[in-house]
């Protein structure tokens, strides 16, 4: 009952002292402003780092590499290590158990050719695994097949933008490329891959419809090597549960490390990576929520002193209200709800700033933001959590003025 | 001392009695003893003046009767409830039951309409929105002011913000009503007409107790309690 007339009352206060309110709440309003925009940015930076890890592979891809250690003193089978080879596709895909498919990939520039248009490009050798890996699939015709792979096919698959780049709006289907000299079917064309961080105006993952595939067992034969010791530039391998990703990493490391003799590699899990973002993010989040609380603390500072400052003005109304029953209980929730209310009010209105924020910035670095019900929550707690803890002193004050006193006072 | 003794021969009847009752401000080094052991008994249905030269104390016993203060030694009995030794809290409960005030300054709250100020005991007695609005329509209805009721204090005159002053002090129904110089800042007439209402209330039964420096209001009461320097005297002239 008193706190529903309380809060009539403090709509009241902020009606008939408008300016002054706004004034008092400046630090509430931008405190609660920066909270929302720098969580809705941070959100929405994750929601899109997800979001492209999805649509490239997913959080369970690993990177194998090579790295020479650059070391003078090897052993024999150290020296004998020529990095990653086919045997360590074979070694990897029959011992290791976390891991449930194994994608090498290896790429020269060379030149195509397609009637009179010549050009140098990279051409990737892969096998089947690539398209899964990658979760990326041919849009027309099929992609690299193990019965490819198992023939050294003299099969081409191309990227959506080198298909428009040779054969513009022709049907590449079943025609053939020179490619490094030898002709080449055309079996499929790549769907489009695209992704945006920026507003739809950089396509993050263009590189990928630069693509041409041909079976990794035909690249290395061009080459003049056997299967079994063909060099690989770098492989993919998929985990099969990340909740296990250390179990994953450390298994592949160690399956390598038997075949080569020595680490001349290198692992890079999207999963380690992951948690030292979140752990990076959670560092700015603390970061950005210390400095919202620290102008929210300001801001409180000014409410109080602005309550203590209309305090006086409001002593001969304490005394009216003691001289006829409120009780000191009474008397404090009232002046601790106004300035709660009164706070939430300036969150509320923090909220709309942040947002503002939150669109301006987004516009400049053309980077989303995102505004969850999450963030406005917690804005308003805070908000309200100040005004709770720097009514508190103004509250206790008024509740324990002397009735007469109160009522002397002009 | 006879006056007095009149009254205490029927304690069941006293509303209010006081035994002995001192106050002492202690303002720094020098004390100042403001009673100095007041007795006084005041039956149901009085309507009494509290007279007296200024700062001979009949602020300070007006706020003691009103439990606004507590007295620094000595008994006081409100209604059969003790309360010189009662908590801030007991008070603000005694001053919501059982008291009503009207202030020389009528007090009402500046931003909150007439029907408001005149609801605010009930708000802290806890009363439900729909009973208290009604109850408050009748307190502004007994002093003749049920029409302003959506007004503001500061559209009204002196005498009418008394009047709404009046029915706040009704509201709860208090076993007693204090006045302190409910007719100083008015004019002669106004303050006449307020005093009628206060004699209107008396045929009601209600018991009302007023300060006042004017002879001549005093006289239309029916009784005056003399004090002199903290101390109730005999004779009912102001000096």
């Amino acid at each position: 009952m008193i706190l529903f007339e309380s809060i009539l009352d403090g709509i009241r206060d902020i009606r008939d002292n408008f300016g002054r309110t706004l004034l008092q709440l400046t630090g509430i309003i931008l405190g609660a402003g920066s909270i929302v925009a720098t969580f809705s940015l941070s959100v929405a930076g994750k929601a899109q780092s997800m979001k492209f890890y999805a649509i490239s592979g997913g959080i369970q891809k690993i990177w194998i590499n090579d790295k020479p250690t650059g070391k003078v003193t090897l052993d024999a089978k150290a020296l004998a290590s020529r990095g990653l080879t086919w045997t360590d596709v074979v070694a990897l895909r029959r011992d290791a158990k976390h891991i449930d498919l194994v994608s090498p990939v290896c790429n020269e520039t060379l030149t195509i050719r397609y009637r009179d248009i010549e050009k140098p490009r990279t051409v990737m050798g892969i096998t089947p695994a690539y398209a899964p890996m990658n979760d990326f699939h041919a849009d027309k015709g099929r992609f690299i097949t193990d019965n490819d792979v198992a023939t050294a096919a003299r099969v081409v698959v191309l990227g959506s933008e080198r298909a428009t780049e040779f054969f513009s709006t022709d049907n590449p289907l079943g025609k053939t490329v020179i490619i490094g000299g030898a002709g080449y079917q055309v079996v499929g064309v790549m769907e489009e891959k695209f992704f945006s961080f920026d507003n739809n105006e950089h396509n993050a993952l263009r590189w990928m419809n630069r693509q041409i595939y041909i079976p990794i067992t035909t690249y290395m034969t061009r080459k003049g090597e056997p299967l079994e010791r063909g060099k690989v530039s770098w492989m993919h391998a998929r985990m099969r549960d990340t909740k296990n990703w250390k179990d994953a990493v450390g298994e592949l490391e160690s399956i390598l490390k038997r075949e080569h003799g020595v680490k001349d590699f290198e692992v890079y899990s999207r999963v380690a990576n992951l948690k030292r973002n979140e752990a990076n993010n959670k560092m700015y989040d603390v970061l950005f929520m210390v400095c919202g609380l620290i102008s929210l603390i300001v801001g409180g500072i000014v409410v109080m002193n602005i309550q203590l400052a209309s305090f006086n003005e409001r002593v001969r109304e304490v005394g009216t209200r003691k001289a006829v029953g409120a009780s000191p209980m009474q008397i404090f929730s009232q002046f601790l709800s106004n300035s709660i209310l009164v706070s939430i009010f300036g969150g509320v209105i923090g909220i709309f700033v942040g947002k503002f924020f939150c669109d301006g910035i987004s516009l400049l670095t053309r980077n989303a933001a995102q505004m969850t019900p999450d963030v406005i929550i917690k804005a308003l707690i805070f908000a309200a959590g100040t005004g709770l803890l720097f009514g508190m002193y103004p509250a206790i004050r008024a509740s324990r003025l002397h009735p007469i006193e109160a009522l002397r006072t002009e | 001392m006879s006056a007095i003794l009149k009254y205490e021969a029927d304690p069941a009847r006293a509303l209010i009695q006081l035994e002995a009752v001192t106050k002492t401000y202690d303002s720094g080094e020098n004390a100042v003893q403001a009673l100095r052991g007041v007795d006084l008994a005041i039956e149901r249905g009085e309507f009494a003046a509290v007279i007296g030269p200024s700062g001979s104390g009949k602020s300070t016993m007006m706020h003691i009767l009103g439990c606004l203060d507590t007295p620094s030694s000595g008994r006081y009995w409100l209604d059969g409830e003790d309360v010189a030794e009662m908590s801030s809290r007991q008070l603000a409960r005694i001053r919501n039951q059982k008291i009503g005030f009207v202030f020389q300054t009528f007090n009402l709250l500046p931003r909150a309409t007439v029907l408001k100020n005149v609801e605010l005991p009930l708000l802290y007695a806890g009363t439900g929105g729909g009973d208290r609005r009604e109850r408050a329509m009748e307190a502004l209805e007994r002093v003749g002011l049920a029409n302003r009721a959506k007004h503001r204090p500061n559209e009204l005159s002196g005498g009418q913000r008394q009047r709404v002053a009046i029915a706040r002090a009704l509201v709860n129904n208090p076993s007693l009503i204090l006045a302190d110089e409910p007719t100083g800042n008015l004019d002669q007439k106004t303050g006449h007409e307020i005093i009628g209402i206060f004699e209107n209330l008396i045929n009601q039964e209600e018991t009302i107790v007023i300060v006042t420096h004017d002879p001549s209001i005093a006289a239309r009461t029916g009784r005056r309690i003399k004090i002199v320097d903290g101390q109730i005297v005999d004779g009912d002239t102001i000096d």
